[in-house]
């Protein structure tokens, strides 16, 4: 469960996509997503999905994509059987399956490399309202320690007594109860205080309050985001439009 | 007889922290332990490994001579209590009774022998009055007593307490020395995590000092709390009626346990008569 869920929690690692303004990680990000989408052969989605595991090299952070696709990989799973089963051929159902790992493996890269500071800062340039950015970003700075609650409130149970896979679906079901309870209860009691917190450092005073830290493209990220964004534009025309290139 | 033994136990966190290094320790049928040191030092860690939560990534943990990796954490929990630090992560029932009541039906109690512990528990830790109350609704102390309450309902063998009088006021901390007393006559085997030396004092336990996953001392809590350079490095301060004995000049052979121990041996020894 915890090495699974490392897949879409960001951690600091020092390299040199991470580097990069969040700006342009979102445009690589992005591209691979909608290169995902338009790809229409399992080679081509393969081949995406090596360039993604490539950019997570860099990144430093392959393993956690790994998990990512580890993850997802259940679900791919089952989208090749549903497709399969229902007859649209093997090759076919391959592509829809690992067309979705191309996608979550994309996004995740995202996820992975991009600090919820920078998720703030992204926000913000996309003039998304404050209390939606603020509400958005800690709900993803809360993921982790939501998950520490819910394994330290899995072991409390199981210190007094209770089997987890035990009994039949129902009683299984039942057994998340005490799981479950609490673990609102704290998230709900947690974000009362957080708002309490926040007011009381003035939260909301100014309607346009100043930022400690900004944005600022520098070259090296134009000199990764133009021709990445030349490339995948060239690719799609290609494949998509079947424009052929007479040189 | 030993009960609890860590063999050469190391133990790194799935985030890659080393939180246990080489731990070796026993812990024998009926004794007090009192586990110190600082925030981080690795005390939680220790105590999670006792029934089996976590199973160490070096060495091994014995209790009555079997390996915890060949059991369930369901199966030792029945003979190891554990009460941990934070209450909000185990409160859920509607009512406080039902709170109690959770673990004794999960180890297959009978009715009648739950209801009579129950009445018990709740009577014994001044619960009773809260008995249908939702236990969300309590005060911070008196949820950590109701957690104390559910582990010591089913009448373990081991109990082991984090930070039992973290948010007690005076009068409950007075009741849960007494709690102490009252189960190490009757033979249980008592570990507490705590930081209040002050607390522990009287208790007189066995101490271990961690500091940085390791053990740095293990022995009466006396002439452990004599090293005023070991306590430093594990942040711990000396308990106060300490630090008055080793301050007279005289003194007598064992430190004062309570502070009318310590006026009656001062008053005398000063032979003045008291000003009226
Ligand atoms: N679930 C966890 N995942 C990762 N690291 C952890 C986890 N729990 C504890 N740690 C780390 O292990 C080390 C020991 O923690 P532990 O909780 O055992 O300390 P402690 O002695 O109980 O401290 P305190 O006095 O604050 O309760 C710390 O460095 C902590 O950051
Ligand atoms: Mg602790």
């Amino acid at each position: 469960m915890y090495w699974l869920s490392g897949g879409f929690v960001f951690r600091k690692v020092i390299s040199p996509f991470h580097r990069l303004d969040p700006r342009a990680k979102l445009l690589v990000s992005m591209e691979f997503f909608v290169l995902s989408l338009l790809s229409s052969t399992v080679v081509e989605v393969i081949l995406i999905l090596v360039a993604i595991l490539l950019v997570a090299t860099v990144a430093k952070s392959l393993r956690r994509i790994a998990r990512t696709i580890a993850f997802s990989g259940l679900f791919a799973v089952f989208i090749f059987a549903i497709n399969f089963l229902f007859g649209l051929g093997l090759l076919n159902a391959l592509l829809y399956s690992v067309r979705f790992l191309a996608i979550i493996s994309s996004t995740s890269v995202f996820f992975v490399t991009t600090s919820p500071d920078e998720l703030e800062q992204i926000m913000k340039w996309m003039r998304v309202p404050r209390d939606v950015v603020f509400a958005f970003v800690t709900a993803v700075r809360f993921i982790p320690v939501v998950m520490l609650d819910a394994f330290q409130i899995m072991d409390a149970q199981k210190s007094r007594g209770l089997e987890f896979e035990k009994g039949n679906v129902l009683k299984r079901v039942r057994n998340l109860v005490p799981i479950l309870i609490p673990l609102v209860v704290n998230s709900v009691i947690r974000s009362g205080e957080l708002a309490e917190a926040m007011e009381s450092r003035a939260y909301g005073s100014t309607p346009k309050p100043t930022s400690l830290y900004g944005m600022r493209l520098r070259w090296y990220d134009v000199a990764v985001a133009v021709p990445s964004l030349l490339l995948v534009s060239a690719v799609a025309l290609v494949v998509v439009f079947h424009v052929t290139l007479y040189i | 007889m030993t009960l609890i033994e860590f063999r050469n136990v190391s133990f790194v966190h799935q985030t890659g922290v080393t939180a246990l290094t080489d731990v070796s320790l026993s812990i024998g049928k009926g004794e007090t332990v009192a586990i110190v040191g600082e925030n981080g030092a690795g005390k939680t860690t220790l105590v999670r490994h006792i029934n089996g939560l976590l199973k160490p990534t070096k060495g091994s943990v014995l209790v009555e001579g079997k390996d915890t990796r060949e059991t369930t954490t369901a199966t030792l929990s029945r003979k190891v209590g554990i009460a941990f630090q934070n209450p909000d992560h185990q409160l859920f029932s509607e009512s406080v009774e039902n709170e109690v009541r959770f673990a004794m039906k999960n180890f297959g109690f009978g009715e009648d022998l739950i209801a009579q512990r129950l009445d018990w528990t709740l009577k014994f830790f001044g619960l009773d009055q809260y008995r249908k109350s939702s236990p969300l609704v309590l005060s911070g102390g008196e949820k950590k007593r109701l957690t104390l309450a559910c582990i010591l309902a089913w009448d373990p063998d081991v109990v082991v307490l984090d930070e039992p009088t973290v948010g007690q006021d005076a009068l409950q901390k007075e009741k849960l020395g007494q709690i102490f007393k009252l189960l190490q006559s009757t033979g249980k085997t008592i570990i507490i995590v705590s930081h209040d030396v002050e607390f522990l004092w009287p208790i007189q336990p066995r101490l271990v000092v961690m500091s940085g996953g390791k053990v740095v001392a293990d022995g009466q809590i006396s002439q452990i709390m004599g090293n005023r350079e070991l306590l430093e490095g594990a942040r711990v301060t000396q308990p106060q009626l300490l630090r008055l004995y080793q301050g007279l000049a005289s003194r007598p052979a064992t430190p004062f346990l309570d502070v009318l121990e310590a006026r009656d041996w001062i008053g005398g020894r000063k032979q003045k008569p008291e000003a009226r």
